[in-house]
């Protein structure tokens, strides 16, 4: 206690001389001189002149710079002094070698940037919590079969637990609201009344719509506008609230905006308007309010306080149970548990956390192979200071001194490397941040940095500085002096470095303290790193060319597409189905269409339908007994347009109408899985509990929900049986998808200038959010196999250059005594040769093994792939080839008379 | 007179703290009263004694103030901390102590080993 408040007083005393540093020194410099008066003054008394006692005091006095740095020492000063000076000295000697400088910041740049931009997204998605209220307690309740619920379930939920303090419903849903430049589809919210009390968020402007306002069905036309959709679509009107907007031709009065940092509860989705859920049939056009065959809600809880985990867990299950109890058909095999909100439950988050978590891994290693980069840098370094260092120790400096002198260098250049990595990071953050999906859909990646994402980056670039700076500082204290000095005369670091390496044997083992070997090591290690990224890479990226090509059951190329929402601009079902027909005949007449139909939705876009199917002979409609399928409803000729082959059957005509029997064209797997045939044509079969449907024709499998999934049972109905207002027209044609898409364009103005389109373009722009995570990923991959080589080109041409201008009069000597190119380039890089080699192999080694890992991130990712292999090795072996080059040529065109003067 | 005496090592510190136990002082008054005390005894580097100085301030056994010396000049003068004054006393105690002890053990003699 008493030595605690002994070192307490210390480091004030020390502080207050620190922060009154002038004055400090001003003081002692005024009691010297005090000293000297008095002292002068006793001297003239004892009969001296005044100027001869000033000199005997002086004298006396001593060397007083030497008592003043020793009282500054005692006040605890020196050290900052002396941090001071070496931070001096480490930029003067920074500034000295631009060319190590520049490269040990930019490896360093690299590595702890890359690692910065992967924790800055693991930040953003992974930890940082929602932008609401107490998040801690607030949980998504999701189903073991679906992350969804149906609305009755979510009614039951909410009246019955007893361990939520609030349970909320919200589903997205686009709408069409009318702005000052006409009906735009935007993209929302349904969500229950207690959506935004239970978050605890306060809105900008105006207020929110409470459990009050969302009682009865059709009865609460409000709508709440996100800030961006305030700003953009009604130019941040400031008498908004209270004003009406119309959505889906419905009026409905804004009763307030939300903060600009809140978009909802999920991260990747920015929707732009909140609409009480007792709206959800005027905003879709039909109602699930009740279908408890329905699963469309996401929902969100807030615990109730002091309800431990366990306790929801088992109230879950009671809950589960009892819907089971109530409504076997549509809940059996109920699972209800909590999961993080943010990602669709964990439906998102765990292929989330294997992605990012490969990401890190990955960045991991960079940073490593960028430290082993910046250690070799250090110790070439160290081995050019070896006589500078023992200089100054043989002249008195402290070891201590020393080594702070060089891990002050290290630091200086870890904070530039940090500061760089820092930059780097932000601009690549700042980029993705700002990237928007091609997509009618309001995908954002928010992963701005925040502070902590900036202290990991200084953290990580110091810790790597300063720990691979360690070996190169001990390798200097243990050196021996007297070898240091007699090593070299002045005449320059060639000739040092040459006598040093006597016998015209490889240095390595003759240097000082035998650390050369470390170095080796070093290289090596690097090397392998790099191979092992690149390999993952290739492994990785070659996975992903197999998925792009994988068949998607249709043609892209040479397809248009334009989307249409006939319901948003106020159609009727007669009109509509009329307009369909002329604008699929306007599209067929346009010039160089070779195939034309329309339907309500892709294959593979975001919006898609599944329904029950059972067998004719079914009777038990319970949700086990049947199977869940994905459904279209299309017209004849969209298939073709496709390029969706008809294997067997015939396609739709425009006489499969509402009169006459229901028909439906169906896929391989829905034959197989559903109807238990290889060959349904003929067949029957019921969607949900309605009316039997034949099968006209049978389609090859596509897929139609995500690109890595299983073969899935599809079915297409004709859309003149099964009417949909959403139209997509697909038109195959031979000339380029953009300019067939204007001309598309162009022929639904013509029929109604008034009638929004989206989503117009080639079907392969459209496939981009099916393609979204593995191009994120190939993206993500490509660089790291890029920094990889970067770092390894760097790590090779460091090594070589530093072999070849330390023996620049030893290859003198050997093109005078009449060596031949090819003996001195095996002499000087023979031996960086072999660590390429040695570390490329033990790169693609461990890059054999650590694919097995990569395979469960990326589809169809195979380490078992001779070609991959062998482009990893052929990769690496051209980078060392490049780098090594220009040290190549310089070793070749060594003067051997010029190199031999230099003694 | 004596010559001079080198001071032991860390002898330096005790006399200061003794020196300045007796009234306040500035730092070459420390060094006459010192030179005083000991019947100019030892030799003291004056360089040194200000780096000392500096170091009891520093640890809480002197504090310093700046008023006016004899010949009406600005001097730093420094005072005995409590923490000075414990720290003069245990000093004090054990260099009698060591000094008894050297005394006996040199004053020994052949027969009463």
């Amino acid at each position: 206690m008493l030595a605690w408040l002994r070192r307490l007083r210390r480091l004030r005393s020390t502080l207050g001389a620190v922060r009154r540093r002038g004055k400090w020194e001003s003081e002692l410099d005024e009691e010297l001189r005090g000293h000297l008066e008095l002292r002068a003054a006793d001297l003239v008394r004892g009969g001296l002149t005044p100027a001869a006692a000033a000199r005997q005091a002086r004298l006396e006095l001593g060397a007083s710079e030497a008592w003043k740095e020793q009282c500054r020492a005692a006040h605890g000063l020196r050290w900052l002094d002396q941090l001071r000076q070496d931070l001096r000295f480490a930029g003067r000697m920074l500034r000295r070698g631009p060319g190590f400088t520049a490269v040990a910041v930019l490896s360093l740049a690299l590595g702890v940037g890359a690692n910065t931009v992967a924790f800055s997204v693991v930040n953003s998605l992974l930890l940082k919590p929602l932008a609401i209220a107490s998040p801690a307690s607030v949980f998504t309740v999701e189903d073991r079969r679906f992350p969804t619920q149906s609305f009755p379930n979510y009614r039951d939920l909410r009246d019955r637990n007893t361990i939520f303090a609030g349970l909320a419903a919200y589903r997205q849903a686009p709408m069409g609201v009318e702005t000052a430049d006409g009906a735009r589809r935007v993209w929302g919210y349904l969500a229950t009344g207690n959506y935004f009390d239970l978050l605890g968020i306060r809105p900008l402007r105006g207020r929110f719509f409470h459990a009050e306002d969302d009682r009865l069905p059709g009865a609460s036309p409000f709508a709440v506008l996100s800030y961006a959709c305030w700003h953009n679509r009604f130019a941040a009107d400031p008498r908004i609230v209270g004003k009406t907007v119309r959505i889906n031709s419905l009026s409905y009065s804004v009763l307030g905006v939300a903060p600009p940092e809140f978009h909802g509860t999920e991260l990747f989705y920015w929707p732009e308007i909140w609409v009480p859920m007792m709206m959800q049939p005027q905003i879709e056009g039909h109602s699930w309010l009740d279908q408890r065959a329905t699963f469309n809600c996401l929902l969100i809880g807030r615990l109730a306080p002091g309800v431990t985990p366990v306790r929801a867990a088992a109230n879950l299950r009671a809950l589960g149970a009892d819907l089971v109890h109530e409504t076997p058909t549509w809940n059996e095999g109920i699972g209800l548990r909590l999961a993080q909100p943010g990602l669709v439950g964990n439906a998102l988050r765990d292929p989330m956390r294997a992605f990012t978590g490969g990401v890190m891994a990955l960045a991991g290693l960079a940073l490593l192979a960028a430290c082993a980069n910046l250690a070799s840098l250090l110790a070439a370094r160290a081995t050019d200071r070896h006589r500078e260092l023992a200089i100054r120790l043989s002249i008195g400096a402290g070891r201590g001194r020393i080594v702070r002198q060089l891990l002050a260098e290290s630091a200086l250049l870890a904070l530039l490397g940090g500061a760089a990595a820092c930059g780097l990071a932000a601009v690549l953050l700042r980029l993705l941040s700002q990237w928007r999906a091609p997509l009618d859909f309001p995908v954002r990646f928010e992963v701005d940095p925040d502070a902590r994402v900036f202290a990991f980056a200084f953290a990580a670039s110091l810790v790597s500085g300063l720990l691979f700076s360690i070996g190169p500082a001990r390798q200097t204290l243990s050196a021996d002096l007297n070898q240091a000095l007699k090593g070299g005369s002045a005449g320059g670091s060639a000739h040092r470095r040459a006598r040093r390496g006597r016998g015209f044997r490889r240095t390595g083992r003759a240097g000082p303290a035998g650390w050369w070997p470390v170095r080796d090591l070093l290289l090596a290690a690097q090397v392998a790193l790099c191979c092992l990224l690149v390999t993952a890479c290739l492994v990785a990226l070659r996975g992903l060319a197999r998925t792009f090509s994988l068949p998607l059951g249709f043609e892209p190329r040479g397809v248009a597409v334009a989307s249409l929402d006939l319901g948003l601009a106020g159609y009727d079902a007669a009109r509509c189905a009329a307009f369909q027909r002329r604008a699929l005949e306007a599209a067929s007449r346009l010039p160089g269409v070779a195939a034309a139909g329309y339907g309500n939705s892709l294959p593979l876009s975001i919006d898609q339908s599944s329904n029950m199917v059972f067998r004719a002979e079914t009777t038990d409609f319970r949700l086990a007994q049947g199977k869940t399928a994905t459904v279209y409803q299309i017209s004849p000729g969209y298939l073709g347009a496709l390029g969706a082959r008809l294997l067997a059957g015939r396609d739709f005509t425009w006489h499969d109408d509402a009169r006459s029997p229901l028909v439906a064209i169906v896929n391989q797997a829905f034959a197989r899985q559903v109807l238990g045939r290889p060959n349904a044509v003929g067949m029957r079969f019921r969607a949900g509990q309605g009316p039997l449907i034949e099968v006209a024709g049978q389609v090859e499998d596509g897929r139609y929900v995500s690109i890595t999934e299983a073969p899935r049972p599809a079915f297409f109905r004709p859309i003149l049986q099964q009417p949909n207002e959403t139209t997509v027209l697909v038109v195959r044609s031979a000339l380029p998808a953009g300019e067939m898409a204007q001309q598309l364009r162009q022929a639904i103005a013509a029929l109604d200038p008034r009638l929004p389109i989206y989503g117009l373009g080639s079907l392969r722009q459209m496939l981009g959010f099916a393609l979204l995570p593995a191009r994120a990923a190939s993206i993500a991959l490509g660089a790291f196999g890029l920094l990889a080589l970067m770092l390894a080109a760097t790590g090779i041409y460091g090594l070589a250059s530093y072999s070849v201008s330390r023996r620049t009069r030893e290859i003198g000597i050997r093109v005078a005594v009449g060596a031949r190119p090819a003996q001195v380039l095996r002499f000087v890089l023979g031996r960086t040769a072999l660590l390429l080699v040695v570390g490329s192999a033990a790169g693609l080694a461990l890059g054999f093994g650590a694919t097995k890992l990569l395979t469960s991130i990326v589809y169809l990712a195979s380490p078992h792939d001779p070609l991959v292999l062998a482009a990893a090795a052929l990769v690496m072996v051209a980078v060392g080839v490049a780098a090594a080059s220009a040290p190549a040529h310089r070793a070749l065109d060594v003067d051997p008379v010029r190199a031999l003067r230099q003694e | 007179m004596d010559p001079a005496a080198e001071l032991l090592p860390g002898t330096l510190d005790l006399l200061i703290l003794k020196a300045v136990s007796l009234g306040p002082q500035h730092g070459y008054g420390v060094l006459l009263r010192i030179e005083q005390i000991s019947g100019r005894r030892f030799r003291i580097e004056q360089g040194a004694l200000y780096p000392a100085l500096y170091r009891l301030e520093h640890q809480g056994l002197l504090e310093s103030e700046w008023g006016t010396s004899d010949n009406n000049r600005r001097a730093k003068f420094y005072r005995l901390t409590a923490a000075g004054r414990a720290r003069l006393r245990e000093e004090t105690a054990g260099w009698q102590r060591l000094v008894a002890a050297m005394a006996a053990a040199l004053a020994a003699r052949p027969e009463k080993v």
